[in-house]
């Protein structure tokens, strides 16, 4: 499982944020500029091919922070 | 049915026709939504579409497809003996497309003449149905026309076309392999809820109304479900092109193009990385063509390679997945095919 570091870096690139954002474990999902539905599918597409791990967009909407979507690789 | 070969079928050509106007998902859309727009087609992969005038229908486009490639083939008409359309855009809601389209092109009383209901998934399907025909010997030569009018000026993805397929009975071609798959516990992530039996259209699909996000929705418009169809294509196509070069004993080396749906770059390169192929074998028109729902196999065909396939002999796996939920893979070889270029109309 990579460290919640790595994950945000893999993050970052999945959410392709059009300005530079700050983002911790404890950021709040909902609070990002660019949480929408081509995040959502940019994540589902990161688990799938960087992680091997197969996750839907009802389990991205159970999560609050990117914390608890770092705990799905788990 | 899964899994199954085809003998004595023979891909004698295709031709495909896209509509002249050109719209582009970043200059034709309110100033204010530019930034939004970047992020967009830098994701979906999707920069400029075709879109059909409203008089325009699909049936229009294939027809003048299917009559490049007869010219093309010198096919006689009354030779015809099937003339299959796969659209989700007829014409009408009833009679079926098919039967107006051969009495358009002048073929005899005696070709069966039919419409499927299937969308991004058809081609496959289409090219199995008809090939099932003429591998019965019932039929010697016979027209596939897929293709949707699907296009609007606000919605990024769809952009319209039309193609034609000519497959004949040859008892020296070689065998053409499928594996056809359908799951309709995901009826809902793509669909069109109102207008059918279910759900008439009533008053009360007029009135638009808002999203959670203040964007207008218009009750009679497509509905979907993105992360649905993301998971669906990502997961179920890499193993069924798998299984399929496993059945049909071909290794993933020995296949010169893997022609997917065109769906959008994010499930597009998913399922090229998931299997593990080179990007020059991959050939893609998401960029200047969208996703041209069933047609996209064909566009993507004669778009890129129809030089290519006109000359010598290719094998080809061809893969589409989408609405309903379906999915089909095909692989077959391509020698000596008609492959006019992309018709403008």
């Amino acid at each position: 499982m990579p460290t919640i570091e790595q994950f945000i870096e893999q993050f970052l690139i999945a959410v392709d944020f059009q300005e530079p954002v700050e983002v911790t474990p404890d950021t709040e999902l909902r609070s990002l500029p660019e949480w929408d539905s081509l995040a959502a599918l940019g994540v589902i597409v990161m688990f799938d091919v960087e992680y091997g791990k197969t996750i839907v967009g009802d389990d991205i909407k159970n999560c609050v922070t990117v914390a608890d979507l770092h705990k799905l690789l788990g | 049915m899964g899994l199954s070969t085809l003998h004595n079928v023979r891909f004698a050509g295709m031709a495909s026709c896209v509509p002249k106007r050109v719209i582009s998902n970043l200059e034709d859309c309110p100033p204010s939504q530019r930034s939004e727009r970047e992020r967009l087609v830098r994701n979906i992969g999707i920069q400029t579409r075709r879109i059909c005038p409203e008089w325009q229908c699909f049936s229009d486009l294939a027809l003048v497809a299917v009559e490049k490639l007869l010219a093309d083939l010198q096919w006689q008409r009354e030779e015809i003996g099937a003339l299959i359309v796969v659209t989700q855009s007829p014409d009408y809601l009833i009679p079926a497309t098919a039967i107006i389209l051969q009495d358009r092109l002048g073929l005899p009383h005696s070709a069966i003449a039919f419409d499927v209901n299937l969308g991004c998934s058809g081609y496959p399907f289409g090219l199995h149905l008809l090939g099932s025909m003429i591998a019965a010997g019932g039929v010697k030569k016979g027209l596939l026309l897929v293709g949707d009018k699907s296009a609007t000026v606000k919605d990024p993805l769809f952009s319209d076309a039309g193609t034609a397929t000519a497959l004949e009975f040859d008892a020296s071609a070689p065998p053409m392999h499928f594996d056809l798959n359908s799951d309709g516990s995901g009826y809902k992530a793509i669909m069109l809820p109102a207008g059918g039996h279910r759900q008439p259209y009533g008053i009360e699909h007029a009135i638009p109304t808002r999203d959670e996000h203040g964007n207008k929705v218009h009750p009679g418009d497509l509905v979907l479900d993105g992360p649905a169809v993301l998971s669906f294509s990502t997961q179920r196509v890499p193993p069924a092109v798998e299984r399929l070069l496993d059945y049909a004993q071909v290794g993933k080396d020995q296949i010169d193009y893997f022609v997917f749906h065109q769906a959008n770059r994010m499930i597009n390169e998913t399922i090229r990385k998931k299997l593990g192929l080179p990007p020059e074998k991959v050939p893609t028109t998401l960029p200047d063509l969208g996703n041209t729902s069933g047609a996209s196999l064909p566009v993507t065909m004669t778009a890129r390679l129809h030089e290519t396939l006109a000359a010598g002999k290719h094998k080809m796996l061809l893969s589409g997945f989408g609405i309903g939920l379906s999915w089909g893979t095909a692989v077959l070889d391509i020698e000596g095919a008609k492959f006019p270029a992309m018709i403008e109309s």
